[in-house]
């Protein structure tokens, strides 16, 4: 499974329905996570993102629980942000019964679009309870510039 | 053979204590059966070891997870998930003993194995003779 997702410049127009469409999202998350099947809202990508700017840097947040962080991998070429790895089925061994198999064990693959260049040499990656974060600081012709008024 | 069913919304017993207002999550969950255990994995990331509790009162079981809080004024391009806290309770079939039971954190994935009690194994009974 390949995503392409192009995350537009804060701001910036998004359609008349966009906000809807978030509204929709949280919803649905919400009241699912109360109903019989939980993670049905979001099944369809994985693992799911979270995307933070700042004048300074790009965060991107990925819950993928259960992933060593050797097998996860993650790479920048220009704007692109790709993460992929494999979460591996883990034989319980002489399982007699399965009560409950909700956990998906799959190879996942996802690229984020940037909305501006980044450093490359100092982006960082690290991984925490099965978040996995990663600091994208934008290049400096990136950053937002203060330009002072000189009087004529 | 074991029966584990999911509490329904109405029959969950609220925890009195909690402070934070943020959502409750469902985590998701594996319950394999073995001859000597019941083992229990849930996907809760995002919460640390020492926020995690376990609560097993008689045949009802909670697994919960407090998330921590996010830091603030962060501007969010994309969300696709919420951060909050985890909560899920099952009722199993019979009773476990407590103090075998163990439970270990890694990478946001919550295993709890549960060693079935002698009484709950099966068991041949030996038929004596005179």
């Amino acid at each position: 499974m390949l995503l392409k997702r192009t995350l537009a410049p804060v701001g910036s127009w998004r359609g008349p329905f966009s906000q809807m469409e978030q509204l929709r999202r949280d919803m649905e998350r919400f009241l699912g996570s109360y109903g019989e099947t939980p993670g049905t809202a979001e099944a369809n990508v994985f693992p799911p993102l979270n995307v933070s700017e700042d004048k300074e840097a790009f965060r991107v947040y990925a819950e993928l629980p259960g992933i060593k962080p050797e097998d996860i991998e993650v790479s920048v070429t220009g704007k692109t942000l790709t993460l992929s790895g494999e979460r591996r089925f883990e034989d319980p061994g002489q399982a007699v019964r399965h009560h409950r198999r909700e956990r998906k064990f799959q190879r996942f693959s996802r690229v984020v679009g940037l909305p501006s260049d980044v450093d490359h040499a100092k982006v960082e990656a690290s991984s925490r309870n099965g978040v996995l974060t990663i600091y994208l600081p934008k290049s400096e012709a990136a950053k937002p510039r203060q330009i002072a008024v000189k009087t004529a | 053979m074991s029966q584990t069913t999911e509490t329904s919304r109405g029959d969950l017993t609220l925890n009195p204590e909690q402070t934070m207002s943020a959502p409750v999550y469902t985590p998701a969950v594996d319950i394999y059966e073995t001859e000597d255990a019941l083992l229990i994995l849930a996907d809760m990331p995002g919460v640390e070891k020492e926020n995690i509790s376990i609560h097993l009162d008689e045949n009802i079981l909670t697994l919960e997870g407090e998330a921590t809080a996010p830091a603030e004024g962060e501007a969010f391009l994309l969300r696709e998930y919420g951060v909050g806290n985890w909560r899920r309770q099952f009722t199993l079939s019979e009773v476990f003993d407590r103090s075998p039971i163990e439970a270990s954190y890694t990478n946001g994935e919550l295993t709890l194995v549960l060693p079935k009690s002698q009484a709950a194994k099966p068991h041949t009974i030996p038929v004596k003779g005179e």
